[in-house]
């Protein structure tokens, strides 16, 4: 499908069912909403690109708009190009600015792990933080660990597989969680699939969700020239993050207008990737059994996505594990949303229901694909919060 | 590609198409539902409407909906009721026990159909309502107050309470009272205005700007913005607290009872093990002789192919995208199905005829299976069921019978492909 005609306006019939999808505006009369800062405005944005209302910076970018439009208008993409513009004109704070180099904090912050760890639980630096910059004080930070998932896949030695595939890690991955993307890598060895690391840039995801495009499309530029050279030669691309999947696969071809079509077959979930090494009769079983009732998350990158709960298909096949489907909607955090200050109360009202369902179920232990919801649960609920891939690393007996 | 295999496969996520997957899935197959969005149910008043008028006297309300339509049946035949008439009380009563099950009733009134006002002040036949919307005797109320909130647009308590007296049968002692109240200020749209009245003080602070105004006996009607939640008790503890019966009226899009419902059985789909994907659209269909042998879904800018034993098409008519009009033309949008339409005419000058507007009637000709047949009669496609906005025959803005067929047909649909094997449809 071209870029316009997703964007056409005239698609849009005011029926209002991405309002009523919108968890922002659910809880917060702050946001006017996906319709109204999407295809009404966009009508005046087309003669006049300032008409962007402030109000454009509450849009989460979720995504849930897209998902539930019946008439295939791409909402969020229209938000996006608002913020952007808004940004443009008016600018970014530093915190913004900051939050957004999801990347360069990593790389910063992994100069000194413990101390940045550390640091993040001291209330009075928490407190000025808040103060100063806007980062609100009450939030869990993300943890950094001691060592790269790139450090990490250094010290490992992986036999030679019969295939090989490239996997794009992701920021989170790279700097918070490595025994996620360990998991992944010790997966797909037992299926006797060699993982390609390379380094990438930043999807790009926190920069458009904070209006900043224009580096957005810099990276995404980068991140397609990279990935291109895998895709022909006919590697497989494979992700464990819900949003640095989707921004692969639609927003560098629906928001930039960049050339993803050779591209985009080859990209593809863990889970879808198991998926179809599991139809071709090729996934390695017995896994063993694991005696656990855990929740699920489906994260709403995932849900936008369009491809349903890859995972599903994969966890069933674990004997004696169980696992329950939390559906309760967006967690709220949406990457840098709740980190700041104004935005917190909003973020965790729009977990509130994930938060109550996890409660309600009694789970000790919830499963979900994003790095952010899985920050987010914890948050909120003080229960531990997995990747699916660790529980089949554990379940293959992998998991370290 | 991506591959994905199963036993049957609902296209949309209306009514029809997740009353088709709750049956299926029932019956103990493996089920896929895909949908472009979040299906119109949401949108929807969250009443079943079965059957609005009498065939007779189409100004009169007909008193017994179910008699109502084996008359119709008998003089109409093409009707989508006259496929479903043997399933029609059970998928009824199915879709009573979900909901009943769920902790969000649905009750039927001694009289056949409700008269349950709108925001407009007109009385709207009805056959299943939610229990928050269920106003009983209305004709015996000695008072009823209109509350509106300040916050919210499109509900005016002076219209509703101007209009009620001259269209609906009140006593002729009944006052009626209008009160606006509010919850802080601002504009809010109803999902924003029904999540913050889950929150105990600001319903608190509405329970004093309404006590008040209120007289013993009184009706107090709200718009249908009490509660969010399928679970919500929004209305039960306003009426607990005021000592009146309190009730949701119908009023335009959005409304919350549609999405509570849709919520309701979308989680009882997942606890069925039913999986639902959103936001992929199928856009061509593989078929083999007069047999689907898969579709192509493209979702996220990437393609999809999806083989199943048993295709349901709940994908709704013009407005769901199910039926594609263009200049003298219309198409079935996936398999280009043989779209029935009609000899003169295919609309009225006047909108809002008493008739209706043909092209409403316009869609999908069925057998007893509801498997697609063309002008001959012959099935075109065996292993594909049709349901609820897309068959021709019905015109249900004017009948008062979309959700009643959707709900029926989808039942049916999910019957035939859970409990028969494709090879007995045949």
């Amino acid at each position: 499908m071209r870029q316009y005609d997703n964007l056409a306006l005239d698609n849009c019939i005011k029926c209002s069912i991405c309002v009523t999808n919108c968890p922002v505006t659910r809880v917060t009369d702050k946001f006017a909403g996906p319709k109204q800062n999407g295809p009404d405005l966009e009508r005046f944005r087309l003669e006049e690109p300032a008409a962007v209302h402030p109000s454009i910076g509450y849009c989460s970018n979720c995504k849930n708009c897209d998902v539930a439009c019946p008439s295939g208008v791409s909402i969020a993409t229209m938000n996006s190009k608002a913020k952007g513009e808004f940004v443009a004109r008016h600018g970014a704070p530093l915190r913004d600015q900051l939050l957004a180099r999801v990347g360069l904090m990593g790389r910063v912050c992994h100069l000194a792990p413990a101390l940045v760890n550390w640091g993040g639980r001291v209330k009075l630096f928490r407190w000025l933080g808040e103060k100063l910059f806007g980062v609100s004080k009450d939030m869990t930070l993300p943890q950094y660990a001691g060592k790269t998932f790139y450090q990490l896949m250094r010290q490992q030695k992986f036999a030679p597989g019969r295939r090989k595939v490239v996997y794009f890690p992701g920021c989170y991955v790279t700097y918070n969680t490595p025994e996620v993307g360990l998991a992944v890598v010790e997966v797909l060895a037992k299926q006797g699939v060699q993982v390609l690391v390379e380094e990438f840039n930043c999807c790009g995801l926190p920069l458009i969700a904070n209006g900043l495009l224009a580096d957005a499309r810099q990276a995404a530029r980068g991140n397609i020239q990279q990935l291109q050279k895998y895709a022909d030669q006919g590697y497989r691309i494979i992700t464990s993050c819900p949003s640095c999947n989707l921004t692969l696969r639609r927003e560098y071809h629906e928001l930039f207008d960049l050339d993803t079509d050779s591209l985009n077959d080859h990209i593809m979930d863990v889970f879808e990737y198991l998926n179809e090494l599991a139809r071709q009769g090729e996934l390695v079983e017995p896994l063993n059994p694991l005696d656990l009732r855990v929740g699920y998350h489906q994260p709403c990158h995932l849900k936008a996505a369009g491809c349903g709960v890859p995972s599903k298909e994969i966890m069933d096949r674990i004997p004696g594990l169980q696992v329950l489907g939390l559906d309760a909607g967006c967690c709220g955090l949406s990457g840098s949303y709740g980190f700041k200050a104004e935005k917190y109360p909003i973020s965790m009202e729009i977990g509130s229901n994930v938060f109550r369902a996890v409660e309600q179920m009694g789970v000790k232990q919830v499963i979900t694909e994003c790095g952010m919801c899985q920050l987010q649960i914890h948050h909120g609920t003080g229960v531990a919060v997995y990747h699916p891939i660790q529980l089949l690393a554990l379940a293959y007996g992998t998991a370290k | 590609m991506m591959q994905k295999k199963t036993d049957v496969l609902v296209i949309g996520a209306g009514l029809s198409g997740l009353m088709a997957a709750a049956q299926a899935a029932e019956q103990g197959k493996q089920v896929l539902v895909v949908a472009k969005g979040s299906g119109a149910l949401g949108l929807s008043s969250g009443c079943i409407d079965l059957w609005g008028y009498r065939l007779d006297q189409p100004e009169q309300v007909c008193d017994d909906p179910l008699q109502e339509i084996v008359r119709l049946v008998e003089v109409n035949p093409e009707h989508p009721y006259a496929r479903v008439q043997d399933v029609l009380t059970e998928s009824l009563a199915y879709f009573s026990d979900i909901c009943a099950a769920s902790g969000y009733p649905y009750v039927t009134s001694p009289g056949g159909n409700w008269l349950l006002p709108t925001a407009l002040g007109t009385v709207r036949p009805t056959y299943l309502a939610p229990v928050t919307m269920a106003v009983d005797s209305l004709g015996e109320a000695k008072s009823i107050l209109v509350v509106g909130f300040r916050e919210l647009k499109d509900f005016y308590p002076e219209v509703l309470a101007g209009n009620l007296k001259k269209n609906a049968e009140l006593a002729a002692d009944c006052r009626i009272n209008t009160l606006m109240v509010s919850v802080g200020g601002g504009d809010l749209n109803p999902n924003t205005l029904a999540h913050r009245l889950e929150r105990p003080a600001v319903l608190n602070e509405i329970i004093k700007q309404v006590k008040p105004a209120l007289f013993a006996g009184t009706l107090v009607f709200f718009p249908p913005v009490l509660g969010e939640r399928a679970d919500s008790t929004v209305a039960a503890d306003l009426a607990a607290d005021l000592g009146c019966p309190v009730y949701e009226v119908t009023n335009i899009p959005p409304a919350l009872p549609g999405q509570r419902l849709q919520q309701v059985l979308l989680r009882f789909l997942k606890h069925q093990g039913v999986e639902v994907i959103m936001g992929c659209t199928v856009t061509a269909a593989r078929v083999t002789g007069t047999a689907c042998t898969g579709v192509t879904a493209v979702g996220n800018g990437k393609t999809m192919q999806i083989t199943a034993g048993t295709v349901i098409l709940a994908t709704g008519s013009f407005l769901g995208g199910g039926l594609k009009a263009g200049m003298g033309l219309i198409k079935e949008s996936i398999f280009d199905l043989p779209v029935k339409t009609c000899a003169g005419e295919w609309s009225d000058r006047d909108f809002l005829a008493l008739s209706g507007q043909p092209f409403n009637k316009f869609g999908l000709t069925v057998n007893d299976n509801l498997q697609p047949v063309d002008d001959q009669g012959r099935v075109v496609l065996e292993n594909v069921l049709i349901t609820g906005a897309n068959l021709a025959g019905c015109n249900y803005p004017v009948e008062k019978c979309g959700n009643g067929v959707a709900l029926a047909t989808g039942y049916k649909a999910g019957k035939l492909a859970g409990g028969v094997s494709s090879a007995a449809i045949r």
